[in-house]
């Protein structure tokens, strides 16, 4: 009996201290600065991996248009060297050797028109040689 | 005991929920009102950064945090700001800032484990098996320290509250 007169008169003295209220604080300004700041940080997020992306891709790309390049002139230079007017090179003779032996030999004459000294003009250097 | 780290939205809850009766508890321990909200909001922008991780009982670890940083705060003594002794912390429904200096100045004569308790069950509104639990001590313990803690506010309250018990029977 004597607990619940004390607790009852607790639950009085409580209910009278409930009567005061703490001043609420000011706002947490770090609250909003997050709320700000969240997007933000996303965008940026957004445009770095964008900004990458598109690196990449370019990067790729450049690659694969320099391959192309590669390939071309490759082959480029394989018909240069079949034609009578190239210099010689002997990957495209053997190959011209392999195949037709009689282009074989007018590819190394005309060639040699141009490659080895001439001899048959005025100012040949046999002929040079041969006034000597 | 496991631990995590609270989201933004919750640390607004646990601010809007317990941050007055926090600046109350800090109160105690710092000079004046502003100076105690100004170690809830330390504490609550620490939370806020995310780097801390809490244990499952938030109220527990915000309750100690501020205790800490009121206490840091008393020490270095920095604050510079001139104290109004007619402002306090509490505010009576009637108006009655005598009777609100008295509470906050009672509430600080009182043992930190009692005016914890108080502070906790009174105006954070937890139950005294959460005190218990945000205490770490046993109920029976919680139980007494609110008693004893009770008696000495009512000693020294009792002018003030029959006056307003008086006024509102008054009023009606």
């Amino acid at each position: 009996m004597e607990q619940w007169k004390m607790e009852n008169n607790d639950r009085k003295f409580e209910e009278y201290l409930g009567e005061f209220r703490p001043r609420k604080p000011r706002a947490l300004p770090e609250l909003i600065v997050h709320r700000q700041v969240w997007p933000r940080r996303l965008a940026a997020a957004a445009a770095i991996a964008i900004s990458l992306g598109a690196s990449l891709w370019f990067v790729r790309r450049k690659n694969e248009l320099n391959n192309g390049e590669v390939v071309a002139k490759d082959s480029t230079s394989m018909l240069e060297a079949k034609s009578p007017a190239s210099p010689l090179a002997l990957l495209p003779l053997t190959q011209v050797a392999l195949q037709d032996p009689k282009q074989l030999d007018a590819q190394l004459t005309a060639a040699s028109l141009r490659v080895l000294p001439d001899f048959r003009g005025s100012t040949s250097t046999l002929r040079v040689l041969a006034k000597e | 005991m496991t631990e995590r780290k609270l989201s933004a939205e919750d640390v607004r809850r646990l601010y809007d929920q317990h941050g007055p009766a926090l600046v109350a508890y800090a109160c105690s321990f710092v000079t004046d009102a502003a100076a105690a909200e100004d170690v809830v909001h330390q504490v609550f922008l620490r939370l806020l950064s995310a780097e801390i991780a809490i244990p499952d009982v938030p109220v527990a670890y915000v309750y100690r945090a501020v205790r800490n940083a009121a206490l840091n705060a008393q020490r270095s003594g920095l604050r510079a700001v001139e104290v109004d002794p007619q402002s306090s912390v509490f505010q009576h429904r009637c108006g009655n800032q005598e009777s609100a200096l008295a509470l906050e100045k009672a509430l600080a004569e009182l043992p930190e484990e009692q005016r914890e308790v108080v502070v906790m069950r009174v105006w954070s509104g937890m139950t005294l098996e959460e005190v218990a639990a945000a205490a770490g001590a046993p109920l029976n313990t919680i139980a007494s320290r609110y008693r004893y803690a009770l008696e000495k506010l009512r000693e020294k309250l009792r002018p003030y509250e029959r006056n307003e018990n008086g006024t509102m029977e008054d009023g009606k």
